[in-house]
Parts: C-alpha cells; sequence; structure tokens
C-alpha cells in the first residue's frame, strides 16, 4: 500500500483506521444476513412441530373437526388476532404426499402480508387434504430492517471510539520518538545537543536514544580534538613567526642600517605579515568548517555596510573612486556573527577596490524583493573572464589569462556566506565590472 | 617599572626582554607557569606579560593566582590564538590588555606606555613640539592653544609617531596600530599615506615645518630634538 509521506504515528493510525473500516463494512453486510438465516431456521423448525401437532390433532379428533366431507370445497381456515399466524385445511386434488416450506404472500383483510408457509399434502380415509400453517415473517423483516440500522450505527460508534482510542496510545506510546525528532531538529551542533533522557517506556527506543546519545558524544569528541588541533596549530605556527617578527623589530632597533638593508629587512616583515594573514585566513576558514561561530546576534546588514564602507574610505581616496551606497528601507535583518560579516563585506568591497581602475564607480545597494533581501555590490572594473567566474571562490586558484590570483579573499567570503546560509551570485563582463549579489532569503 | 614576561618560547621570551631593557624597563623571565607563579608570589610587578598558551598551566588562571599578591600589577595577554572568544574571556579574568601573535615590539611598548599613562598618572600625556600641544589622553591638538580638528586615524598615527619620534615607523607598523591585524586581501598597502597626507596639510596650515618625514620605501619618521 501506499502510503502519503507523512509522521509515523499518522501512518499507523491511517492503516488502523482502514483496517477497521473493512473488518466493520464486513461485518455490517454480514450480521444481519446470518441472524435472518438463523430466525428463519427457528420459525421452520416450530412450523414443523405445528404441523406434528395438527397431525396429532386430526389423528386424536379426526378431520371431521376441522373440515365436514359436505364442506369439503369451503375448508377451514383460523387466523389468530393479529394475523400472525393461520392454519388452513382444505380439500386438493393432489394426491402426491409433499411437505415443503416455502414463502407466501397473502392478502387478507386488503392488506398484503408476508408468510412463511409449510404446506403438507395429507391423506384421510379416502380424500386427500392440503394443510397450511404460515407464520408472518414482517416481524423478522422489520427486526432486522432494525438490526441492520442499529449494527451500523453501532460499528460506527465503535470505530470512532477505537480511532480515537488508539490515536491518543499511539501517541503515549511514539512520545519518546517523537521528543528525540525534536531534540534532534533543535541541535544544529553536537555541543548544543541536549542530552537529558527522554524516559523512554519501550526498549526500542531506549536503545535509539542511547545511541543517538552515543554518537552524538562522539562527534562532540571529533568537534572537540579539532577545535583544540585548530588551537595547537595556530600557537605552533604563529609562535615561530612572532620570534622572527621580534628578532627583526630588535635588529632594526639597535643596528645602523643603510636604507637599502632597512628595505630588505621591511620587505621580510612584509613577507612574514603575508604568511601570517595566510595562516590566520586559512585557521579562520578551520574554524567555519568546524561551525565555531555562533550565529546568535541580531545584525543590522545596512549600519554594518556603512561601517566597513566608512572604515575604507582612505582605500577609495587613494584611487580616487566613486563609492554609492543606497541603503534599503528597512534595514536588512538577519541572525549571524558580526565579525564574520564584517570580514565577508570587507573582503568583498577589497576586492571590487582592488579591480577597479582611478576614477571608477562602485555602487553597493541594498534592497528588499518579494521574498528575499538583496544587496549588490557593483565595480566598473576590469571584470573577470566567463571562463574564471566558476572559479574565482576556489582556493588559491590562478588564472591564466588575467595572471590573477584570487587568493583567499573570496573563497573566504563564500565560506562565510554559506555558513549564513546567504547566497552569493557573481555577474561579470570583461573591462565593464562585477556585480556581486548577496542574496538573503527570508 | 619592573615586567615579569611569562613566555614559553625562550627566544622569543630573550628578544622581548632585551627589546624592554632597551626601553628602560626592569624584566625578569618565566618560561613556564610554576617560576611564573613563584616569581608573582615574590615580586612586585608594574606589568606582567602573559604567554596563555602555557604548557603546565592554563595561563589565564595565572591572572587569578597573580592578582591576589600583585594587585596593582597590569597583564597583558599575549595569545596566538587571536579568537574574540579568548580575548572577551582574558577581560573576564582580568587582563589590562591583548595582543595576537606576531606582534611588533614597538607596538608592545605603545602599549605599555598607554597603559602607564592611564593608570599611573604619567604626566607625559602632554608633549610639545614647535608651538603644537598633543594630548595623548585627552586626545587633542593645539596650535598656540587653538584646537585642530583631527581624525580619529589622524590623531592615532601621529601619537604614535610622536611617542617613537626620532624612529623610523614602517608602513606595516602603522597600519597595525591603526587598523590591527585585519584579515584584509593587501596588506601591504600604501593607504597609510592617505591619512599621512591629511595630517601633514593640517598641520602645514598653521606651520611650514616638516614634522613628519617620509622615509622613501620604508615609512615614517617624527623629528623633534631632545
Amino acid at each position: 500500500m501506499i502510503l502519503p509521506k507523512t509522521k509515523l504515528k499518522n501512518q499507523l493510525a491511517l492503516i488502523n483506521a482502514f483496517s477497521k473500516v473493512l473488518i466493520i463494512a464486513l461485518a455490517v453486510f454480514l450480521i444481519p444476513r446470518l441472524v435472518r438465516t438463523i430466525s428463519i431456521n427457528e420459525m421452520d423448525n416450530q412450523l414443523i412441530e405445528k404441523l406434528d401437532q395438527v397431525y396429532e390433532l386430526i389423528e386424536e379428533r379426526g378431520i371431521e373437526e376441522f373440515i365436514s366431507a359436505d364442506e369439503m370445497d369451503m375448508g377451514f381456515g383460523s387466523y389468530n388476532i393479529l394475523k400472525e399466524e393461520y392454519i388452513s385445511i382444505e380439500g386438493t386434488t393432489d394426491t402426491v404426499l409433499t411437505e415443503y416450506i416455502d414463502n407466501s404472500e397473502r392478502i387478507i383483510e386488503e392488506e398484503l402480508y408476508d408468510y412463511r408457509v409449510i404446506s403438507a399434502v395429507i391423506q384421510y380415509d379416502e380424500d386427500y387434504y392440503l394443510i397450511e400453517i404460515g407464520k408472518s415473517v414482517n416481524s423478522i423483516l422489520s427486526f432486522e430492517a432494525k438490526l441492520n440500522r442499529f449494527a451500523f450505527y453501532l460499528l460506527l460508534g465503535l470505530l470512532t471510539l477505537t480511532i480515537i482510542f488508539d490515536l491518543s496510545v499511539t501517541q503515549i506510546i511514539l512520545r519518546p520518538f517523537d521528543q528525540l525528532i525534536q531534540k534532534l531538529k533543535k541541535s544544529n551542533h553536537p555541543t548544543t545537543f541536549d542530552y537529558t533522557s527522554v524516559n523512554a517506556s519501550t526498549t526500542d527506543f531506549r536503545y535509539l536514544e542511547e545511541s543517538i546519545h552515543s554518537l552524538m558524544h562522539r562527534i562532540e569528541d571529533a568537534f572537540q580534538n579539532e577545535r583544540e588541533f585548530i588551537g595547537n596549530i595556530s600557537h605552533e605556527i604563529l609562535t615561530p613567526i612572532s620570534i622572527i617578527r621580534s628578532k627583526l623589530d630588535n635588529f632594526v632597533n639597535t643596528t645602523e642600517l643603510s636604507d637599502q638593508e632597512l628595505i630588505r629587512i621591511i620587505e621580510s616583515k612584509m613577507t612574514l605579515g603575508r604568511l601570517t594573514k595566510l595562516v590566520r585566513t586559512l585557521l579562520l576558514m578551520s574554524r567555519i568548517e568546524n561551525q565555531e561561530y555562533l550565529l546568535n546576534e541580531k545584525l543590522s546588514i545596512n549600519s554594518l555596510l556603512n561601517d566597513v564602507v566608512k572604515e575604507m574610505s582612505e582605500r577609495f581616496e587613494i584611487k580616487d573612486l566613486n563609492v554609492k551606497v543606497e541603503n534599503s528601507e528597512p534595514e536588512i535583518r538577519i541572525k549571524g556573527n558580526q565579525d564574520l560579516m564584517h570580514i565577508l563585506f570587507f573582503n568583498l568591497i577589497t576586492n571590487s577596490v582592488k579591480y577597479t581602475p582611478e576614477g571608477g564607480t562602485i555602487r553597493i545597494s541594498a534592497q528588499h524583493l518579494n521574498d528575499r533581501a538583496e544587496i549588490s555590490i557593483s565595480d566598473t572594473g576590469c571584470g573577470i573572464a566567463s571562463v574564471d567566474l566558476p572559479h574565482i571562490f576556489s582556493r588559491f586558484k590562478k588564472f591564466k589569462e588575467s595572471e590573477n590570483n584570487f587568493g583567499l579573499g573570496l573563497s573566504l567570503v563564500k565560506k562565510i556566506a554559506d555558513y549564513h546560509n546567504i547566497k552569493i551570485e557573481v555577474e561579470s563582463e570583461i573591462d565593464k565590472g562585477s556585480c556581486f549579489k548577496l542574496i538573503f532569503k527570508q | 617599572m619592573r615586567v615579569l614576561i611569562i613566555e614559553d618560547e625562550k627566544s622569543l621570551a630573550s628578544e622581548i626582554e632585551s627589546f624592554l631593557l632597551k626601553e628602560h624597563y626592569k624584566c625578569d623571565v618565566a618560561l613556564n607557569g610554576n617560576t611564573a607563579s613563584e616569581l608573582l608570589a615574590v615580586n612586585s610587578y608594574d606589568f606582567v606579560l602573559l604567554d596563555i598558551g602555557l604548557p603546565d598551566y592554563y595561563g589565564l588562571d595565572l591572572i587569578k593566582e597573580a592578582k591576589e599578591y600583585n594587585a596593582d600589577a597590569y597583564f597583558i595577554v599575549i595569545t596566538a590564538r587571536g579568537e574574540l572568544e579568548d580575548k572577551l574571556k582574558g577581560f573576564d579574568y582580568g587582563a589590562d590588555d591583548y595582543l595576537a601573535k606576531p606582534f611588533s615590539l614597538l607596538e608592545l611598548n605603545s602599549r605599555l606606555q598607554a597603559i602607564s599613562r592611564r593608570k599611573f598618572g604619567h604626566s607625559a600625556s602632554e608633549i610639545k613640539f614647535g608651538d603644537f600641544v598633543i594630548d595623548i589622553n585627552k586626545r587633542f591638538l593645539n596650535y598656540k592653544k587653538i584646537p585642530i580638528d583631527l581624525t580619529k586615524k589622524e590623531f592615532d598615527l601621529l601619537s604614535y609617531l610622536v611617542l617613537n619620534k626620532n624612529r623610523v615607523l614602517d608602513r606595516m607598523q602603522l597600519t597595525e596600530h591603526i587598523w590591527g591585524s585585519f584579515f584584509e586581501e593587501d596588506y601591504d598597502s600604501n593607504y597609510v599615506d592617505v591619512h599621512i597626507k591629511n595630517l601633514r596639510k593640517k598641520i602645514q596650515e598653521h606651520d611650514s615645518q616638516s614634522w613628519i618625514k617620509t622615509i622613501r620605501g620604508i615609512g615614517y619618521k617624527f623629528e623633534l630634538s631632545e
């Protein structure tokens, strides 16, 4: 049977209800028929008994008691008052002795009656007589009709009751299961998982719960190890860099150096700076992958964006860039991590600044559309070749044609956007500019 | 000024020590948490530089412990983790400042000086050059008692240059000082030049002397004879 994709308890209730309807339909169909057969049988037995009594009476008293030989045509007939039974004896021309039971309709005083009739042909002295004993079946028929209706309502009532009962019982039995599912739904990270027991009453659910808990503990441990590992790596790499940096600082401080020599030292420091930045960015990415950042700060995207633009003003000034910001009304608000979102906007705008020639324009706009909010950052820069477009978010991808290295900036942007469930779209045309769109679903 | 340097990396500890000695601080070095704990119990320090990534001690616990004996000491936490969470935790434990590895020794010095001015009320917060007066604590620049309007970054740059007068500061040091160590694409940029240019313009409106000297390819120097 194909069941709709619903919750387990609904499916169970559905199957239950279906099987009950089947059984009840069968019962409603069969019971009245069974009752009827039994009562007809009973009636037939009574009729046979009565016929036997009539035989005895005839035997004792002679047929003349009922019917005189002179008035053979008139016959004998007797009904009780309510016309439930009758008996008739009359002469017949049949000479075959038979006994049979049959249904027949009689009109008595202009009313139609259904009778169950036992007919017997007997021989008495030289003559043949037909004896009929009838019993009205009207009472049976009306009883049957009543029974039909009664059975139908009774069973309908029973059905409703059992379905309600089943539903509440499955609800109770499946409650631990529901609670487990709720727990899984609520925690999007093993460290936020709620380990309080649901007190399952069945061993199956208890086992399920224990398995989930031990799995979660193992995942949590793995996360914890990963976190420590990242922390240690950053310590192990950044400390040596720090040593070299301090040595260079002290060297410059204590030694008389020519400008040429000084420049070489500063270049070494720059290189160290690049290395530091690289390590930090890679660590930041691992931390995001390890979901170490909570997304629980209420952020106004507009004010974040304005802060970043303000902070970067000297970069626009040095390249004489025309930066236009169009804010949306009302503000775009999301739940997320402020530091990460700051880095996202910073890197995106830095990217635009880098590839836009002097005197160019960067347009930053926020707007609300039907089902989403959108931030777009478009520039009049050199653009990205369409063959390169799919790779701009990849780490360290170098492009032959443009000889540009997008480095880690944009892949970090993509990672942060994914982490916040923000979609990024890029449109670009060589020598005309690029447009990065951030799409916030509402 | 007495400084305790708690750093498990010997090489780094000795570089910090020799730099601070040259800047006329008295220094002790502890290469592990236990030594640090003993030194803190016996001596009294003005500053404690604390690397929280110690092998034998949870660094931040040392702050708690040390505050019992050295209630007046100021703690600068050094960490390679560079995580905001760690930073906030450090402040919770009573740290006064925070430096991410790798850091510039000049930056360390400027943090120590800043704390000195703030906490010990040193009169050195006001520095005169020509007819200008810059007050680093109260954050103003006056020319013959006329206030000169500077942006936050311009003021930060000028005070950093003035505090490190007669010393060449490269662009990287200046950039780090005003922006911190940021996750930006091009580290070795000339963005600092814009602020220097604006700063010079504002100063030269009053005085034609060029206080801030450009060192080609390297950075800037604030020249002030003692």
